[in-house]
């Protein structure tokens, strides 16, 4: 039997993770709550997405199950960045997992400012930036426009030491180019990708189902969409790519490391298996040892046609 | 709270009453750390289907090892619960959420509407084991979907049935007024009741506008919430229900069960569309 592979992951700017399975921002709220979860399991917790001010976030009905996926419109409901660094933070520095705070907003400056607050504030250990909320008012404008978006990365990237991480929408005709500014701007990395703008029709009473009509769709509904942006942004840009859409299995999670992903989160699964990250990650484990391969950086295969042209 | 994750094996299926399945399973550590009003999220295994579904715990015998779920059949998770053989294995999350506060000793009324009936059986077992006088309230649309009164022993048990086919002609919530009217006269002039609740949004609400203009205090009456549920434990945000002073609250942490006094009843929908 060979050596137990080495599942580490280099986020950039000193965040080294011991796995590189995580769990997605809106899906294991703060780290508090999930049950029966070992968070000594997981790469790193992504919390819930979190602005300047509290925000109670929208009226019901703010979730729909559809085909293998589900809709939800939160609205961002947080208590606020002063909340998360006074009361949460203290508590995750004792813990022996990197949290990275998933950060959201309306303007670059509200985004900055949340950033600010954060930066130095022990038991954090990056951020995320939502650049693509679906279900506030503006939550898509920095995420579309890569010029928008570039300015956003670089206003929060001259205020934080912490590593960065740009969370990708793909609701954009280009996704790639996204990236690609949000690298030069000088983000650490992205992750890819946030969920799918989609809505459902409650066809007796003849309305939409969710009180804001649209909502984000996730689950295993949107897999192969998130594995084609994934591979595409993973041959675009330099900085790692953390793959997120629809991931249930360990044979998931493997499909976007090998489309170039350094390390996957886990989204919608989380709610039906708490467990999942665990297993996903042993998974993970059992394949690099079953193909002979020591390290995880040994499994992105390339497109043909990119070698054919390089 | 001890959280299960280990599956639970179906002993017993059953048609309590018309339009209704009970699924009994054997799975002790959830019979035994369960209380009245808490509830599971059980994983469903229908084509396409992803979330759990939530159900409060009909009942539960820590003795046997079992626990009781009642529920009708609405969509697919549902369907596919409903046709769980005996010997099947189900996938129980929990107990979750907050059950009823049970003690005291001023007399309980429990009234449900519909299919909000299926909590009451722990309930009414657990209020009886306390010694309280418990009048149970039940309301359907018709005679054929009452559960049986031997289901709940120790209650006195009063019937509603929209078509008038058995007790009351009309809403279970006239019988809080035509049966109880004298202690409608509120805490402050002595006696009073502890009114429980779960059913329909509108026949809470209904519920809540009586007890309003009799003065009663919405602190005393329990109301177990049903609304959509993605996760819940309080990660997913999905559940939530108007709070009284602004916001939400989350139906799978901080109730299911909670006081009337809790919620903005203008603001509470009934969010069920299946």
């Amino acid at each position: 039997m060979a050596d137990r592979p080495d599942l580490m992951v280099d986020l950039g700017r000193g965040l080294r993770l011991r796995s590189p399975v995580l769990v997605a921002s809106g899906t294991f709220g703060y780290g508090f709550d999930a049950p029966q979860v070992d968070r000594i399991a997981l790469g790193a917790i992504v919390t819930k997405g979190t602005t300047l001010r509290p925000r109670e976030g929208n009226a019901p009905n703010r979730i729909a199950e559809t085909p293998s996926g589900m809709l939800n419109a939160i609205g961002l409901q947080n208590p606020g960045v002063d909340h998360v660094a006074r009361v949460y933070a203290p508590v995750w520095a004792s813990w022996n997992v990197p949290v990275i705070v998933n950060v959201a907003g309306d303007a670059i400056d509200e985004y900055v400012a949340v950033a600010e607050r954060l930066d130095s504030v022990p038991g954090i250990a990056g951020l995320e930036l939502n650049i693509s909320c679906p279900n506030v008012a503006n939550g898509l404008q920095f995420g579309v426009d890569p010029d928008q978006a570039a300015k956003l990365t670089s206003a929060v990237r001259a205020v934080t030491r912490l590593t960065l991480i740009v969370k990708l929408t793909p609701n954009v005709t280009d996704v790639v180019a996204i990236a690609r500014a949000v690298e030069d701007a000088g983000a650490d990395a992205v992750s890819a990708i946030n969920t799918y703008v989609g809505m459902a029709i409650d066809v007796r009473r003849r309305r939409p189902v969710l009180s804001r009509e649209s909502g984000g769709l996730s689950g295993p509904a949107i897999k192969p969409l998130a594995l084609h942006a994934v591979w595409q942004v993973a041959q675009a840009v330099r900085i790692p790519v953390i793959g997120i859409g629809g991931i249930m299995t360990p044979g998931d999670a493997l499909e976007f490391l090998l489309a170039g992903a350094v390390a996957v989160q886990l989204g919608t699964v989380n709610y039906i298996r708490p467990q999942a990250a665990h297993e996903v990650h042993e998974g993970i484990a059992v394949y690099l040892q079953e193909h002979g391969l020591r390290d995880l950086r040994d499994l992105p295969i390339r497109s043909a046609s990119v070698l054919t042209h390089a | 709270m001890s959280i299960a994750v280990a599956p639970a094996v179906v002993v017993e299926r059953s048609v309590p009453m018309a339009g209704a399945v009970e699924l009994v399973v054997y799975h002790p550590p959830s019979a035994a750390a369960v209380n009245p009003g808490q509830f599971f999220q059980l994983a469903v295994g229908a084509p396409r289907t992803i979330l759990r579904r939530p159900y409060s715990a009909a009942w539960s015998d820590a003795a046997s090892g079992r626990v009781g779920f009642i529920f009708n059949v609405v969509g697919a998770g549902s369907a596919w619960l409903s046709q769980r053989d005996e010997g099947s294995e189900l996938d129980l999350l929990g107990p979750l959420g907050r059950g009823f506060e049970l003690d005291g000793d001023r007399p309980a009324v429990c009234i449900a509407g519909g299919l909000g009936i299926a909590v009451f059986l722990g309930v009414v077992q657990a209020l009886v084991a306390r010694g309280r006088k418990v009048t149970m309230l039940q309301g359907a649309r018709m005679s054929a979907q009452l559960l049986p009164a031997d289901r709940l022993p120790g209650a006195d048990v009063r019937t509603a049935t929209d078509d008038g086919s058995r007790g009351h002609h009309g809403s279970v919530v006239d019988l809080i007024s035509s049966h109880f009217p004298p202690t409608f006269t509120g805490e402050r002039q002595g006696g009073g009741i502890d009114l429980f609740a779960c059913g329909p949004t509108p026949m809470l609400q209904s519920m809540i506008g009586l007890a309003q203009r009799h003065a009663v205090p919405l602190s005393s009456i329990q109301v177990a919430l049903e609304t959509p549920m993605g996760c819940g434990v309080g990660t997913c945000l999905g559940c939530a229900a108007p709070r009284r002073e602004g916001g939400y609250l989350l139906t799978c942490q901080d109730g299911p069960c909670v006081r009337a006094d809790r919620i903005d009843w203008d603001r509470m929908e009934d969010q069920f569309h299946g």
